[in-house]
Order: structure tokens, then C-alpha cells, then sequence
């Protein structure tokens, strides 16, 4: 059967739905990508390079290099600031879009910035009265491209991410009240920015940093009964290139069960061990001290006794939630979703199979997932799609 | 390829057919999804029959009916036309490239040839008890995890009665780091021993690797009934006769015993033992472990180092069945773009080879990391345009200067360089040779963002960091350059795996130069960096100029 004159419909621009568009166009499929922000890419394009002298694949370039192939691809049509509306089947899906509203907080002086060169646009005016320079190239949020309805949809990918966990939910740790006490997501726009770690505060090279994990995850108190997957890669990596960058840093990791970071862990993690404290217990909360620096208490591994420490910064290992959208989305399209708020599988064998005919789910809305492994399912939910619009 | 005109594409036939080595689930699930899109699959499988073999059933912790319908499944393959299986059979050579493989294959006395466009190599795990590392012989209370699992196994009735009213201890992550999959099957054992009558569990155990989908539920669920957890730094003291296990317990700071009637010692699961035969006679890379991938993020999920081979599940990595799915589905549309409907349009330049200058060395066979080179009944060597990604790793170790790279030809960015060098100005004139995967992008990154590069910089633009030729470096030296930047992947990320480590040496070699006529080394540089680096990309240049202005313009400038 021809694929030129097949459509399919992506839900999400992240590192997922930017593959899976990818995919099908190789397919000959014509996909319509729906994202809800300004800029494609979602976090894994706002995610730095971790590498020391060697790369330790947290496949942050991965997620540049699939947007690069997806805006220069003439069969992927891109959707910015869109949102889906209502779905209807009716041999095919015709969907109604409706424009997302600016997201503001996450400007500056009214503009939002996206994250790699190539976003198009790269500038959007969010908000035209706290507006002073306007950069060349940006575009005002209302002359974005926008389309209300796409009809003739033979099948749909629902690629629309996760929500990073609100480190302010663990109040005793005072998130948004110190200046140096940073989630995960943060340190990688700080590290983007400045080529290393710095403290907000002050933008000086912290001497002491300790990272706690498994915030927001494994956490029964929350009802959060998941591993995210992704704190300890990204907080090993993290505090691994931050030592050979810095190797005065002094670093200290707080932790339940350490998680294997790529495919040479053995190797990577008795590295780590020897550039850094590893303690296996996780502070309840922290107090402020003088010079902006965080005080806090733990059990000491070797004797079990209470130790006090200052550290300059400390960063919040956050986890990956089921994203904002999934209520609302799975309504929307009558998907159930698991215990744990995650888009649900029929096959639990194949995780992009989903209880309707003709949608099928590919990335972290499925569940926690790393850059890679997200590709990889978005790839499988590409050629579950090529299976079901029986192209051959 | 956007950009190329229909004459300078030609289409190139390719073989259609699939091997695929390794009859167990992956196998099996590969050789049913490619025989779907229409391909014509041989199967190869080392042992008397296809499908789960032996312990590989706990190993994914599958119910009954799961079971039952991976059994459907190796019917399934058995019964289609499009696939043929050969059991008792081993690969015994593979020559050719990409889209025409010739492939030996030997069953008993007999030997057959197979001609295959892609090859699949989907093998199992090796599983392998632990016990001695912990000091343990295994005995009637000493057990292996897969001794415990048919111990338990539902169709096992004196087994579970024979668990009634015992203590059993499991010990996991401490003669390894383990996987998921290995802490999954504990807690399985756990829940499945606390519904026997008296039956209690107890676990030792490292770091829980609870980074798997629904995992940390199941570790809940052992604890809710009734199962307790000790986690360590270090292993327990375990008597030799698995009678006593004694630790130190750090939150009551006291040192703890436990009499357990069973010990249950972890399993390593790891890679297949023919791995690196197989990897040999493929002539793909090995990697960490013993699985046949290198940890690098241009070959993930499924690709090996050279095109139309791919690796799937356990071949590759450690893996539960949902992920081994999903490595399948992956593989089936690698192959499917791969080999399309038997014709492919490819560039005419992607690499050529002068005859004449071809004195039939094989330095380019040799170092060639994707295997795309082959020679004729001339004795000249021949680049395959299928297998070939236009790295240029070859055409710049090439002795005698014999091969060009399409869109790199030498003449030209030899044109670049005398056409880029200003020796008219004031400004440092710096040339920066980015490899177009990695510091090309990474330079563009800095433009975009106004982040600030130094007003001389140039940037050439390279396949690949192993293109690089000394011939470039002393080139742009003679003709102007007051300092020069040789920008490629970190270590490790390089889609050709050792374009990087070629460019670093022949910064060396330049550096030795350098030395002994007295030019001074600081004006070259080797730096590494990635596509979303510009922030460093602007430091790496400004570096380099603020160094130029110290040590003045280059005496060999004009």
C-alpha cells in the first residue's frame, strides 16, 4: 500500500514525538506534529552535555540532532502552541486544535528564547509591553502559524512528555527560598549557560555540592511508587564532570540504591566512588547559613551517627511525574491511564499499544524514560503505526 | 542529499534477504516482524530447537499464559514461508558488504552458502550462579536463584511444600551491580514464597535496582507481606555452610545474626560466550561487558559499527521482554529502510577511489571502523556505497593519497583555506576545523546566540574529525593561520567511533614537528565538544585568540 498519502498526527514535540514524526517521514508518511510550547525539543533539548574528556551518552546531542533532522524534513508539519481540543473517529480522526496560551514565567523581558539554533523561531514575543529590544529573527506569539482543524488523521502517536516533579511539594527543603539550592533540571540551563556549575547567588564555582536523590520519586509518602530512571545517570554524570572540570569540587551524593548510568556501569560507578562521597541516607531538610551556603543533617554511613555539613550548593535530584497533560489528554481520547497516572498498555509486552485502535503512546508518557530509551520507543511506536496503516 | 541533482545519484541493487543469527524469543520475534514486511528470513540457531531454552522462562518472570503465547509465537515462525530455520547450525565466515553478505553456515558435515542484504544478531543471555564469589558451595540449603525459581514454579507441588515454615534468605548485589532484571526475579521469588504457609524472606542486598517499569510497586508489595530488606554496603558474613549470616546493621549500630534453613545466591546474567566469535567473524566492535555494542548514542537502540548488521536485546544489552519489543520493532524498520524494495539512490561521490593511485596497501581496509572496504580481482580496493558513511577516515590515511570524499575533496578545502586566510588585517586568523556532527553545530549554536567569537575565526567545515589531514593543519599554517583549532567529538561519541582518536594523533604529530623546528605548539590545539556545546565552542576560540595575542602573529604569516 502507497504511504505518500498517509497522515498521521504526533501529540508532543519532545525528544519521543520529535522521533517518531522523524521516523514516519522516512516512511513516506506525512505526520502533523502538535506542540504545546513556542519552541520543539521539549526537556531533552534544554538538557547540557555531561561529557568529561569522553562521552558518557546521556544522549542530551541525540535530542539536537533529531530536531535538526525534523525542521528540515518538508513531510513533517509542525504545530507550535497548539493544543488538542477534540478528537473524533469516524473511519479516520479529524481533530480540533486550539492555541495554548503564552507561557510567560518562563520569559525574559517578555521574550521566550528557545533552547538550540535550531528552533524556529528562535525568539517569541510573549508579552509585547514588557517588551524593550526586540532580537532580529522573533516573532510575535499571536503571528505564530495556526491551524484549527486537521481532518483525514489515520493514525495517532501521543508523544506528550512527563512533568518534571515541583521540588516545592517537599517543603522542608525550602525550594525557591535559598538561592543555592537547585533542582536537576535547573543545573542543566545553569551549566548550558555558563559551561560549568555555578551558585545562582554568586556565579562562583561552589567548592562543596551534594546532591540529593530521589526526590519527588520512590517516595510512598507522595504515592510517587516509581523510579524515575533518570536522577541517578543524570546526577552521577553530572557531579562526574563537575570534578574533572573542578577537581577541588568536593561532592557528595545522597541516595536509597544507586541506579545503573549507561552501559559500562561497573567501570563508570568505581569512578565515581573514588571522585566522590556516596551516603546512603536522604536528608529531611536544610537550613540556611551564612555566605548563602545550606546546613544539613544526616546519618553517617560508617558509625551511624548524626553528622552536620555545609555545603555551598545542593541540588535536588527531581523525578519524572506523569505529565500535566494526562487527565485531560486521556480523556480526551478514552485511554485509561496506570495506578501510577502514566498512559496505560493494552500488551504488556508491547508498551506502545494502547486500548484504541489507531492511537498508540511513545515516550515518557508511558512511563519514566531516558533520552535513549524514549527514542527507541518512539521508534517502535513508528513502526506499530506502519503495522497498523498496513504499509508495506 | 537534498541538494544533489539526479546526476550525481545512481541506484545501486541490494540483496533483500535477512539472516538472522539466534533462535531464541528476540530471534524469533525479529524473524516474524522482518518476514512481515516482506523479506525472505533465514534463521540460524546453534542449538536442536528454537524458542525459550531452559532457565530463560524465570529469567523474564512470565506467567502461564505469557508462555503460552511466546510458544504460538516459535510455531508461528516455524510454519511461515517467508522464514527458514536452521537449527544445529553455526556461522562459520561472512564476507562481502552491506546489501550482498556471503555467509557460510555449517551443520554438522554440511556447509551452505547464503547471500543476505542485512544481518540481525539476536543471542541470548548467559546466566551464570554467583555462589563462589560469596563463598558458598551449592547444597540441599544453599541455591541458585534459578534453583529456587523451579522450587516455586506453579506446576511444583513438593517443591513449595518442601518451603513450608522455612526462613530463606536471598543474597543480590554484592558479587555484582546487577540489572533490574536480576532484582526483579528476587522480588518475584519473595512474593511468590510469602504465599507459602510459614514460609518467611529475608534480603541481603547491595543497591536495589528498582530502575524498571513497575518495580518499585513490586519491592512494596514484597515488604507489605511481610518480606525484610537489609541493604549493605558490603556482603554479609555467610558461614560456609550457608548455616549462619551475620552484619553489622548501622541504624541500630549493632552487629546482627540470622540462622536462614535456605541461602539463595543472586545469578549474573551476562553476555553470550560466543559474543566475540560472532563479533570477530561480523567484523563489528565489541563493547563494554561483552555485548556487541559500543556504549556510543549514534548506535543505539540497534546498530552495530557497521551498516546492515544490527544488534537486538540481549546481543546488545540487558533487557526485560517489553524491551527486547521494542529493540525488535526498531530493528524491522532499520531493516526495512535499509533495504527498501532492493534498490537504493545513492550519492556517485561518496568515496572514490583512484586506481591508479591504489597500490593495494589496505590501510583504508584496515582502518576503516565501518567495514565498507573490499577489493577486486584487480587488487584495488572498493569503497561500498551502502556501507560507506563518508567519514573520510580512510581517504586521509590513504598513503597515497588515493581517495576523495564527495563535497571534501581535498582540492577544495585546500581552496577554503588559502581563500579564508586574511593576511591583510590586524585580527588573529584562526582556523577552526569542526567536524560537521558535533563542533560545526556546535560553532552555529555560538552564532545564533551572539555569544562571542573572536572577530578572525574561520570555521571549515569536515565530515568527520578523522577527514582532518596533517596536509590541512601545516596547509593553513603556511598560508597565514596564526593559530588553528582541530574540533571534534568527545571521546567515545564519534559516529565513526575513532575519527577523534585519528585527529588527536595527527594534532600530535604535528605537535613533534612543531618542536623541532621551533614553531610553537600552543597554535594548534585539539578540542573536543558537542553539537549542543556553544557556550564552549565561544570559550575554545577565544582561548585560542587571547594565546595569539600573546605569542603575536604566526611567523609564517606575510
Amino acid at each position: 500500500m502507497s504511504t505518500t498519502n498517509k497522515k498521521v498526527m504526533v501529540v508532543g514535540g519532545g525528544i519521543a514525538g520529535l522521533t517518531a514524526a522523524w521516523e514516519l517521514s522516512q516512511l513516506d508518511i506525512n505526520v502533523e506534529l502538535i506542540e504545546k510550547t513556542c519552541f520543539l525539543g521539549g526537556y531533552a533539548i534544554q538538557f547540557c552535555c555531561k561529557a568529561t574528556d569522553e562521552c558518557v551518552a546521556c544522549g542530551a546531542c541525540s535530542a539536537e540532532d533529531m530536531l535538526y533532522n525534523v525542521v528540515n524534513e518538508p513531510k513533517i508539519k509542525v504545530h507550535l502552541a497548539t493544543e488538542v481540543d477534540k478528537i473524533n473517529k469516524n473511519g479516520k480522526f479529524s481533530v480540533s486544535l486550539g492555541k495554548s496560551s503564552p507561557q510567560t514565567d518562563t520569559a525574559e523581558g517578555g521574550i521566550a528564547k528557545g533552547y538550540s539554533k535550531n528552533n524556529s523561531p528562535l525568539f517569541v514575543v510573549v508579552d509585547k509591553k514588557s517588551c524593550k529590544d526586540i532580537p532580529d529573527g522573533a516573532v510575535e506569539f499571536d503571528n505564530i502559524e495556526f491551524a484549527n482543524k486537521i481532518d483525514d488523521i489515520d493514525a495517532v502517536i501521543v508523544a506528550s512528555g512527563f512533568k518534571p516533579f515541583n521540588a516545592e511539594i517537599k517543603g522542608t527543603y525550602g525550594y525557591h527560598k535559598f538561592n543555592n539550592l537547585v533542582t536537576g533540571l535547573d543545573l542543566e540551563s545553569i551549566v548550558r549557560k555558563n559551561g560549568a556549575v555555578v551558585r545562582p547567588s554568586d556565579g562562583k564555582k561552589p567548592k562543596a555540592i551534594a546532591f540529593i536523590q530521589c526526590v519527588g520519586s520512590r517516595d510512598e509518602n507522595l504515592g510517587n511508587l516509581w523510579c524515575s530512571q533518570v536522577c541517578c545517570p543524570y546526577a552521577l554524570r553530572m557531579a562526574e564532570q563537575t570534578k574533572y572540570k573542578n577537581p577541588d569540587t568536593d561532592i557528595a551524593i545522597f541516595y536509597m540504591d544507586i541506579q545503573n548510568t549507561g552501559k559500562n556501569f561497573p567501570v563508570f560507578y568505581e569512578k565515581c566512588k573514588s571522585d566522590m562521597r556516596f551516603v546512603r541516607n536522604i536528608p529531611v531538610d536544610l537550613y540556611p547559613v551564612k555566605g548563602d551556603k545550606l546546613e544539613m543533617r544526616y546519618m553517617n554511613d560508617d558509625d551511624g551517627l548524626p553528622v552536620k555539613e555545609v555545603f555551598d550548593m545542593v541540588v535536588l535530584s527531581i523525578g519524572i511525574m506523569p505529565g500535566s497533560d494526562n487527565v485531560q489528554l486521556s480523556e480526551l481520547l478514552g485511554i485509561n491511564l496506570n495506578q501510577d497516572g502514566f498512559f496505560a498498555c493494552k500488551d504488556k509486552f508491547n508498551r506502545t499499544s494502547t486500548s484504541k485502535d489507531g492511537i498508540f503512546i511513545a515516550g515518557t508518557v508511558q512511563g519514566p524514560k531516558t533520552i535513549a530509551a524514549s527514542m527507541a520507543h518512539a521508534t517502535q511506536a513508528a513502526g506499530e503505526v506502519m503495522k497498523y496503516l498496513g504499509v508495506n | 542529499m537534498a541538494d544533489m541533482t539526479n546526476a550525481d545519484m545512481e541506484e545501486i541493487s541490494i540483496n533483500t534477504k535477512v539472516l538472522i543469527i539466534g533462535g531464541g524469543m528476540p530471534g524469533l520475534k525479529a524473524a516474524s516482524e522482518i518476514a512481515a514486511l516482506g523479506y525472505e528470513v533465514s534463521l540460524t540457531e546453534k542449538e536442536s530447537d528454537i524458542g525459550f531454552q531452559g532457565e530463560t522462562n524465570s529469567l523474564f518472570s512470565l506467567s502461564s499464559k505469557d508462555l503460552e503465547s511466546l510458544k504460538k509465537l516459535a510455531e508461528q515462525v516455524k510454519s511461515n514461508n517467508r522464514i527458514k530455520v536452521f537449527t544445529q547450525t553455526q556461522i562459520k565466515s561472512v564476507t562481502g558488504v552491506t546489501g550482498d553478505f556471503n555467509v557460510t553456515l555449517s551443520k554438522e558435515n554440511e556447509i551452505k552458502e547464503k547471500r543476505v542484504g542485512a544481518i540481525v544478531v539476536a543471542t541470548d543471555f548467559s546466566v551464570v550462579p554467583l555462589n563462589e564469589k560469596y563463598g558458598l558451595s551449592l547444597s540441599g540449603n544453599v541455591l541458585t536463584q534459578s534453583q529456587m525459581e523451579k522450587l516455586l514454579a506453579p506446576d511444583n507441588k513438593s517443591g513449595r511444600k518442601k518451603l513450608e515454615n522455612k526462613t530463606v534468605a536471598f543474597v543480590v548485589g554484592f558479587a555484582q551491580e546487577g540489572y533490574p532484571l536480576v532484582m526483579e526475579r528476587v522480588m518475584r521469588s519473595v512474593l511468590s514464597i510469602e504465599e507459602t504457609k510459614g514460609c518467611s524472606a529475608y534480603v541481603y542486598a547491595g543497591d536495589l535496582k528498582v530502575a524498571s517499569d513497575g518495580l518499585e510497586l513490586i519491592y512494596k508489595d514484597t515488604r507489605d507481606n511481610g518480606a525484610t530488606y537489609f541493604k549493605l554496603k558490603e556482603a554479609p558474613n555467610i558461614s560456609p555452610d550457608g548455616k549462619t549470616i551475620s552484619f553489622h546493621d548501622n541504624v541500630l549500630r549493632r552487629n546482627m545474626e540470622l540462622s536462614p534453613d535456605l541461602v539463595v545466591v543472586e545469578e549474573a546474567v551476562c553476555a553470550n560466550q560466543s559474543n566475540e566469535g560472532l563479533a570477530e567473524l561480523l567484523r563489528i566492535d565489541v563493547g563494554p561487558l561483552g555485548f556487541l555494542q559500543k556504549d556510543n548514542v549514534h548506535l543505539f537502540p540497534v546498530c552495530s559499527n557497521r551498516e546492515g548488521i544490527f544488534v537486538v536485546g540481549a546481543t546488545r544489552e540487558v533487557q526485560d521482554l517489553p524491551l527486547i519489543w521494542t529493540d525488535v520493532e526498531n530493528v524491522a524498520l532499520k531493516v526495512k529502510n535499509l533495504l527498501g524494495d532492493g534498490k537504493r539512490v545513492l550519492p556517485k561521490e561518496k568515496a572514490v577511489v583512484d586506481t591508479g593511485k591504489c597500490v593495494f596497501c589496505l590501510t583504508c581496509y584496515r582502518c576503516c571502523p565501518h567495514g565498507a572496504i573490499y577489493w577486486d580481482e584487480d587488487n584495488k580496493a572498493v569503497i561500498s556505497k551502502i556501507a560507506c558513511q563518508a567519514c573520510g577516515i580512510c581517504a586521509s590515511e590513504c598513503p597515497m593519497d588515493a581517495i576523495q570524499i564527495g563535497g571534501f575533496k581535498d582540492e577544495d578545502i585546500k581552496v577554503q583555506i588559502q581563500n579564508f586566510i586574511e593576511t591583510g588585517n590586524n585580527e588573529p586568523n584562526i582556523i577552526a576545523f569542526c567536524c560537521q556532527n558535533s563542533a560545526f553545530e556546535a560553532g552555529k549554536m555560538a552564532e545564533a546566540f551572539n555569544m562571542p567569537l573572536p572577530a578572525g575565526l574561520k570555521i571549515i567545515k569536515v565530515p568527520c574529525a578523522g577527514k582532518i589531514d596533517i596536509d590541512y593543519l601545516l596547509s593553513a599554517f603556511v598560508n597565514g593561520a596564526d593559530g588553528v583549532l582541530v574540533m571534534a567529538c568527545h571521546n567515545g561519541n564519534c559516529k565513526s567511533e575513532q575519527g577523534n582518536t585519528f585527529a588527536n594523533m595527527r594534532v600530535d604529530d604535528v605537535h613533534r614537528m612543531f618542536e623541532e623546528t621551533g614553531f610553537k605548539n600552543d597554535r594548534l590545539k585539539y578540542v573536543t565538544l558537542a553539537s549542543n556545546m556553544g557556550q564552549d565552542f565561544s570559550s575554545a576560540a577565544l582561548d585560542m585568540e587571547r594565546k595569539i595575542k600573546e605569542l603575536g602573529p604566526s611567523p609564517l604569516r606575510n
